[in-house]
């Protein structure tokens, strides 16, 4: 018990009378006080991000704290309870409740209308046939891709168009970088613990764009999976980083998919001893040259399917054996069948394509339709708001 | 004047965990066959065939993907003996999909023996105590496995068979 002389008259000595060391120096603030003021400051982000980082909580950039304010903020937007669980993640079997995955995009540096998208990706991630335990474990550099189509892509403004791919959008940027953090930090993909990717990749930093619908002459990605154009979507696909295909000069659609076809027949990937899906971002102006040519997306997929082959004794040298029953005159089909080549319009002016290839048959990407609680879908992000 | 400068706090973006605990099946006394569950991974036939030589048991021998899991056709069909000895968990996706297809086994009441190369093994160990699989019986052959000579993997299999055999109570 302390000696210290204090007034009685706020009420506040009972604190002096509860703490056994009041006297120690300690700036006790009397609530009676119109001098005492508490002030409530957002922490460092310097020294959390490193504290963050000295934990293994992040991917290695600075990250925004996620306060109890900012949660709530972005739990508005879920149109779901803090404590509902949308997915269990693997490795370590953590629970992807809806306030971990705010926590998770909130250090990305999401805003909060962004998580009716988070929410759906990480559903969309742990429906069985992504194998999201062998796509986050596998020492291959295999990464999260997430499509977005319909009204809400646009509403949040992802890019589909010049540098989609690429740095400078936030929803772009922020989206894949918090389906990381929550594989990271809910799932436990802490490279070298339970992300074993050999080199790992840098679309594992973010890997999300939009479909260029307006730009498409084709039907787009959610509809031709059979979802309304005014339905909201994310897809998910297990992809290695994508590779260019510059093409300029091709006039016809024969001569520039043969081009897609040469880029994509490649030894190394894992398509070329399991074969599975392969994703094909065209440019508009490719898409142009294709459509105008009188091909639509399933003569695209077939023509693809049926050329990318790879020389089997190239392609058998992939972690797992080749099975016979791909392998036709000496070639492995990159592809199992037609609808493995996903076909997708984005990007900028220019005459390029970019391919992806998956992982091999271990992993189906998942299309997830953006709906309320009541299974309505939702046209808008506000439609999530409490 | 007063003034308390408090940092807010922050929220853990760690997730809690689901832990459901699963009983490993004991190893039977007496044991009339065997299957030998191959992920195709390159070698696996090499290790499973040096184990049945040496166990020299009645053997089945069952084919499941190396990075995703076994049918259920596959896992029935792996299922149709007294114990599964499967291999080989050398990379990321195997070794996942050799302990979640062991755990599958061994809540069908098949007793299971995974090999993992020791690169691996913490953190086979760890996605089976994720999985609530503490002790799953695993055993370790020496890194690396694909792109070895057979004779080299015949050597380090030795080393796990003397492992299978003290689990099988086997001298």
């Amino acid at each position: 018990m302390n000696n210290k002389k204090v007034d009685n008259a706020c009420g506040c000595s009972i604190e002096d009378l509860l703490k056994e060391n009041a006297e120690d120096g300690e700036q006790r603030l009397c609530k009676a006080a119109e001098s005492d003021m508490e002030v409530y400051v957002d922490p460092d982000p310097e020294k959390l991000s490193y504290e963050f980082y000295m934990k293994k909580q992040t991917d290695g950039l600075p990250i925004i704290p996620p306060t109890g304010e900012r949660v709530r903020r972005f739990i508005e937007f879920s149109g779901k309870n803090r404590d509902d669980i949308i997915a269990v993640l693997p490795p370590r079997s953590g629970k992807a409740t809806v306030e971990k995955i705010a926590v998770n995009s909130i250090m990305a540096g999401c805003i909060p209308q962004f998580m009716p998208v988070i929410q759906h990706s990480i559903k969309a991630v742990s429906h069985p046939n992504f194998n999201l335990p062998g796509v986050t474990a596998t020492t291959h550099p295999v990464a999260v891709c997430t499509i977005l189509n319909g009204p809400i892509a646009g509403e949040i403004s992802i890019n589909s168009g010049a540098g989609c791919l690429g740095p400078g959008n936030i929803a772009n940027a922020t989206i894949g970088r918090a389906m990381r953090l929550c594989l990271i930090n809910i799932g436990g993909a802490v490279p070298g613990i339970g992300d074993h990717a050999t080199m790992g990749s840098p679309s594992k930093y973010s890997y999300c764009f939009g479909e260029a619908e307006n730009e498409n002459p084709w039907e787009p990605l959610h509809v031709e999976r059979g979802f309304k154009a005014d339905e909201s979507t994310v897809t998910v696909m297990g992809l290695d980083s994508p590779h260019n295909v510059n093409d300029h000069r091709s006039k016809t659609a024969e001569d520039l998919l043969d081009t897609i076809i040469d880029t994509a027949s490649v030894a190394g990937c894992n398509n070329s001893h399991v074969p599975g899906e392969m994703l094909v971002i065209m440019s508009p102006e490719h898409a142009k040259t294709v459509a105008d040519d009188g091909w639509n997306k399933k003569d695209i997929k077939k023509y693809i399917h049926e050329n990318a082959l790879v020389p089997v004794e190239l392609g058998d040298r992939g972690g797992r054996k080749l099975d016979p029953k791909w392998v036709t005159g000496g070639k492995v089909q990159i592809t199992r069948k037609p609808e493995d080549v996903v076909v997708v319009v984005a990007g900028g002016p220019g005459r390029h394509t970019m391919i992806a290839h998956g992982f091999g048959t271990s992993s189906e990407s998942v299309t997830e339709a953006m709906r309320l609680a009541d299974g309505t879908p939702a046209s808008s992000v506000f439609d999530f708001k409490k | 004047m007063r003034v308390k400068v408090i940092e807010k706090e922050v929220i853990d973006p760690l997730g809690e965990t689901v832990v459901d605990k699963i009983k490993i099946i004991p190893v039977p006394s007496k044991i009339n066959k065997i299957s030998y569950f191959n992920n195709t991974k390159p070698n696996a036939d090499v290790i499973l065939a040096a184990v049945a030589e040496s166990l020299n048991k009645e053997g089945k021998n069952v084919e499941k993907p190396a990075g995703a899991g076994a049918t259920e056709e596959q896992l029935k069909d792996a299922a149709g003996a007294d114990l599964s000895i499967i291999a080989v968990g050398d990379c990321g996706s195997c070794s996942t999909w050799v302990i979640l297809d062991a755990i599958r086994l061994e809540k069908e009441g098949i007793p299971t023996i995974s090999i993992c190369s020791d690169n691996f093994m913490d953190y086979a160990r760890s996605l089976a105590k994720s999985h609530g699989a503490d002790d799953l019986r695993i055993v370790e052959i020496k890194h690396p496995i694909s792109g070895q000579e057979e004779e080299n993997v015949r050597e380090k299999a030795a080393e796990t068979i003397k492992e299978i055999k003290k689990l099988l109570n086997i001298d």
